[in-house]
């Protein structure tokens, strides 16, 4: 628990220094308007005593301090903002870091959730940092400050007030409990009717084909119909904590304005230090008990803010407590490793404890990696491919070891063909060149993917969804080739290039993988394929060797 | 404004009662506040008056303190009313919307359906349609009980103070705040349309860098995608600045409006008593009064800054609400048989055809295969005979009626496809099955029968397990069955499928095959065939190229 709030802390640090000045000033223009007060009372006051009044002199000045006290809060706002920003961008860069260094998947949650996290989630450290490190800092000082000027006035006002002092802690735990509830049923609530909505919405297409339209909507209606049912048995009670605390305020206020108005009346004669109460000082009461009150309330106001952003950082703690395995070298471009493309293993120990075969692939060799699912296959290409760190042993490439510093030169000289690839948002053509140069038409040749270019709705130019819309299994694995041979890369990983495809699919992969070892390029193939292993050079049995 | 009515109208025509309700309750909670405010100025001024010229004691002090309490704690009561009013017009309001979008959703065309599948545009969606959600709270409710009190303060106003005072305390407060809204909504509304679309392009681009990252690495391009991220993430950081800057203005602006109309209100309540026009007072109960209006304005500000992302929220999903029915009307007689008369197809969005000129019969009682190489249309083809999919060229009958003059429920009670992928949703195996409109177990038993998951339920728990989001707890293969039971049990008279046998080892696939054929004896099946079980188990083979 403790350590959990310190890295709270840890994250929330770039904004403290800015928060302060703004809460500062925050305080400063609250204090305003007692003297917005002040002036008042004093105007009305002689008004009614027959002194000189001067209207205009009076609404001026009120003008005068409120425009400050409105500039002020403003200025606070600016600052406090600013602060928020600090620690949101710290947080979100932060983020973004840790998912370009690593190269396993985090156990934080799917690409989405990560997403959701640096994007709409991190705002919401927003609104608790601009209000609620305000609000608690005029919590701090205004009651007291009106307090204290209570009972210089009248010990009859001041009391009244400090009546409702011991209260504010119970108060506080009311407060508490009201935000506590109210910020988990708003959780509770949208979310799930979301969840609901997502859930058909993902079934649309199902749902039709079953003509089960009708049955859907109606489900959905009596769902929500339900869900609105408790979550309004909830908010009655959550909200009869904050009716709690308005009623005192109320009863506060109105107190004093009796208590006053009786004094200024005659009717009372005790409470005052000796002389009887001014209608100055009455209106001036009455003007600043209000204030006395107002910032508990927007404390209370801003407190499910807090509950929203401590879930927050939660799970931004949560996110950078597993750095993962780093990625060797930037995954930026450089020029090539010089050098023959010789792969050698000595030795090898995975992070997950695995062990390696030592394993040598001179250029030009064609190599099929076999073994049953989990031997390991998928990690030796991994390993060859600069993506994992080693635990224990080497992995040499092009006559020296392959290392943080020379990863990103020795992968320019690398084909990758992934088993599941996913597309980037953008273009097809963009997502086969990745920026780089090359002859696209012949490498799509060689894919045999030429005419799946062609029959796409705009041909290269077709924009690819969030999975490769519109590309079925098969083709995405031609493109996936394509890509890696656009490049006339040395060496070409190549992860199960033919599972899941039909079998005039899986020949026109294999004669596109072999094409390019007639060019001279080494392949390193994980199969299960009979048929692929049988055209290769060499079989490397995981299984066997483990 | 315009993208806003349509919502507007929505949820009005379906919650109307409830929106007055809460707006009802918010005026008198805004009123009260006016009104004991008021109330206290002027009690203490007029208490002041009585003390300092000795006839304290003529003055009624009980009714004004009475009158007082009764305000002091009646708005307390009210507000808490007036909470649960407005959250339960809200979460109508939400709930109204949802089911409209989902029946709009509903009623469209198949490649829409796709499209607000994936991961990223439903996410769009509800943070879409969660943006609207404060539509009535904090926009048409406030502005609307909002006017009734500044209405009825004017009424008062001018009874109470006379013309020139109640003039300026309203009529300030009316068109000041006018002037900041129209002058705020014009800044931020196309502020936060970019704003929103920097934040989909950083997440976009985010989410491509994660599920990408090794790709990316080792054609060099992850330093870059990293760039193109951080270059989003600065554009939104920017946009997100100047929207929170302009809502920041209201706020001031606001604060500003209230100080200049309760400053004013000082001043002429002073002159007045001064000059004998008014009594004192009453001069204090504007005063007073004013500072309490400024309740009613406050509002705007939250409003305003949700205003922006609102409209633009409501640009796309209204657009989504107003989607026209797309089956036209006829009426189906006689015995089925689905027949492709010279039929072209493209691949949805596409505009070659991948096939051309194809004809066929498909009668009761038999079973077809479809087969080619992946890419060759076999998908496409079902899609289009289940009405999904449009053809270029020539016709499909069904029935001798073409397809597309087939009501809805006609079709879909007459012929079932099982897609490619289909979705189960979180609930119970009998809820997933009873989504074919069937819930007797005894038949849900004899649909699990058929397809081999009489066993598998069993062990689960039987028809009352749990299955989670998307099928989470089923393997691929038994998510796939339980679909296939689900088409089983419309009992269509064609049935259509789409590799039915995806994920099932070589032992099940031809008994779950069998089953189907010994559930419907009588029914047409068409089958895209994509290993040899499916192809050897039809009486027929079309070969599509």
């Amino acid at each position: 628990m403790k350590s959990a709030r310190t890295s709270s802390q840890a994250w929330l640090a770039p904004g403290k220094k800015t928060g302060k000045r703004a809460a500062l000033l925050s305080v400063l223009a609250g204090l305003l308007w007692i003297g917005q007060a002040g002036i008042v009372a004093r105007a009305l006051g002689a008004l009614l005593q027959g002194g000189p009044v001067q209207p205009i002199l009076a609404g001026l000045l009120f003008a005068l301090l409120g425009a400050a006290r409105a500039i002020l809060n403003y200025w606070s706002e600016t600052l406090a903002q600013t602060a928020a920003d600090a620690v949101i961008r710290q947080a979100r860069d932060a983020i973004v870091r840790a998912e370009t260094g690593r190269t396993d998947d985090n156990p934080f949650g799917g690409a989405g959730a990560i997403a959701a996290l640096a994007g709409e989630k991190l705002e919401l450290l927003g609104p608790f940092l601009t209000r609620f490190g305000l609000a608690r800092a005029r919590v701090v000082v205004l009651p007291v400050t009106i307090l204290a000027l209570a009972f210089w006035l009248s010990w009859a006002a001041g009391v009244i007030l400090l009546l409702a002092g011991p209260l504010i802690p119970v108060f506080m735990a009311l407060i508490g409990l009201a935000a506590k509830e109210a910020s988990a049923r708003q959780m509770a609530e949208i979310g799930t009717l979301n969840d609901f909505l997502v859930e058909r919405l993902s079934a649309l297409v199902d749902i039709r084909l079953l003509g089960a339209g009708d049955r859907v909507m109606a489900g959905f209606a009596a769902q929500a119909g339900d869900l609105r049912a408790r979550t309004m048995a909830v908010l009655r009670v959550a909200f009869l904590s904050s009716t709690v605390l308005e009623l005192f305020a109320a009863i506060g206020v109105a107190m004093v304005a009796v208590f006053v108005g009786f004094s200024l009346l005659g009717a009372l004669s005790f409470g005052t230090w000796g002389a009887p109460l001014s209608p100055e000082a009455g209106i001036f009461l009455l003007l600043l008990a209000p204030e006395f009150f107002q910032p508990l309330r927007d404390l209370a106001a801003a407190w499910h803010d807090k509950a929203a952003a401590d879930a927050v950082l939660e799970e931004v703690a949560i996110h950078a407590a597993d750095p993962g395995l780093s990625l060797p070298g930037q995954g930026a471009r450089v020029p090539p490793l010089p050098g023959p493309s010789a792969v050698t293993l000595r030795g090898c120990r995975l992070p997950s404890g695995k062990t390696l075969p030592d394993i040598t692939i001179q250029p030009g060799e064609r190599v099929a990696v076999v073994g049953a699912s989990g031997a390991g296959k998928t990690s030796l290409l991994r390993l060859v491919a600069g993506l994992t760190v080693l635990d224990q042993g080497e992995v040499h490439v092009a006559g020296q070891p392959l290392s943080d510093a020379n990863a990103d030169a020795w992968r320019a000289r690398l084909g990758w063909m992934p088993q599941a690839p996913h597309f980037l948002t953008g273009s097809l053509r963009a997502n086969l060149t990745l920026g780089r140069q090359g002859d696209l038409a012949h490498a799509l040749g060689v894919a045999a993917a030429t005419d799946v270019a062609q029959t796409l709705p705009r041909g290269l130019n077709t924009r690819l969804g969030e999975t490769g819309g519109g590309l079925s299994g098969g083709e995405a694995r031609r493109m996936t080739l394509a890509r890696a041979i656009l490049s006339s890369p040395d060496l070409i990983l190549a992860d199960e290039p033919t599972a899941d495809l039909d079998p005039a699919t899986a020949k026109l992969v294999t004669a596109g993988l072999l094409s390019e070892a007639a060019r001279g390029a080494t392949l390193i193939v994980a199969t299960h394929d009979p048929e692929l292993v049988a055209q290769l050079d060499r079989v490397i049995d995981l299984a066997a060797a483990g | 404004m315009k993208h806003l009515w349509p919502i507007l109208e929505h949820i009005w025509r379906d919650q109307r009662s409830a929106l007055m309700r809460g707006a009802a309750l918010m005026a008198v909670v805004l009123a009260m506040g006016a009104a004991l405010l008021g109330l206290s100025g002027w009690f203490i001024t007029a208490a002041a008056v009585a003390g300092l010229a000795g006839t304290g004691a003529m003055f009624d002090v009980f009714r004004p303190s009475a009158l007082v309490r009764f305000l002091a704690l009646g708005r307390a009561a009210a507000r808490y009313g007036e909470r649960l009013l407005t959250h339960d017009a809200t979460l109508r309001a939400l709930e109204s919307l949802r089911l409209r979008v989902l029946a709009a959703y509903l009623a469209s065309p198949h490649d829409r359906m796709l499209r607000v599948r994936g991961a990223q545009a439903l996410s769009r969606l509800t943070a879409d349609i969660d943006a609207l959600d404060g539509l009535s709270l904090r926009l048409a409710l406030p502005v609307l009980a909002g006017g009734v009190v500044l209405a009825l303060a004017l009424a008062a106003q001018w009874a109470l103070t006379g013309p020139v005072l109640a003039m300026w305390i309203i009529g300030g407060y009316f068109l000041g705040a006018l002037w900041v809204a129209r002058r705020a909504a014009r800044r931020m509304v196309p502020l936060s349309r970019r704003t929103e679309m920097a934040a989909q392009a950083f997440r976009a681009r985010l989410i491509d860098m994660i599920r990408a990252r090794n790709d990316l690495a080792i054609y060099g391009q992850l330093e870059v995608q990293r760039k193109a991220v951080q270059v989003a993430e600065d554009r939104r950081f920017a946009l997100r600045n100047a929207l929170n800057r302009a809502e920041r203005q209201v706020g001031l602006m606001l604060a500003l409006l209230a100080t200049l109309v309760s400053a004013g209100t000082l001043a002429l309540g002073l002159a007045a008593a001064q000059a004998g026009r008014l009594a004192p007072a009453l001069g204090a109960m504007a005063f007073f009064a004013a500072l309490a209006l400024a309740e009613v304005v406050a509002p705007l500000r939250r409003a305003l800054s949700d205003f922006g992302r609102m409209v633009d929220a409501a640009r796309r999903v209204g657009r989504n609400l107003s989607s026209p029915p797309t089956i036209a009307d006829g009426a189906p007689e006689g015995a089925v048989e689905l027949v492709a008369q010279g039929l072209d197809l493209t691949r949805p969005g596409g505009q070659i055809p991948i096939i051309a000129g194809l004809s066929f019969a498909l009668h009761p009682g038999e079973t077809v295969a479809l087969t080619g190489p992946s890419g060759s249309g076999k998908s496409t083809l079902l899609l289009a005979f289940a009405g999904l999919h449009k053809p270029v060229a020539g016709q499909i009958l069904l029935g001798g009626v073409s397809i597309v003059k087939w009501p809805e429920t006609a079709l879909r009670s007459v012929l079932t496809l099982l897609p490619q992928r289909s979705a189960l949703m979180a609930g119970t195996v009998a809820e997933a099955l009873a989504l074919s409109g069937t819930d007797s177990e005894s038949d849900l038993w004899t649909a699990l029968r058929a397809v081999q998951l009489e066993g598998v339920i069993t062990a689960k728990g039987g028809l009352s397990a749990r299955i989670g989001s998307r099928g989470a707890g089923l393997s691929g293969g038994e998510a796939r069955r339980l679909a296939l039971a689900r088409a089983l049990l419309r009992r269509p008279q064609v049935l259509l499928l789409d590799e039915p046998t995806e994920g099932l080892d070589d032992h099940t696939a031809p008994a779950v095959l069998a089953g189907i054929r010994s559930y419907l004896p009588q029914a047409a099946i068409l089958i895209a065939a994509h290993r040899p079980a499916e192809i050897n188990f039809a009486d027929r083979i079309i070969g599509l190229k």
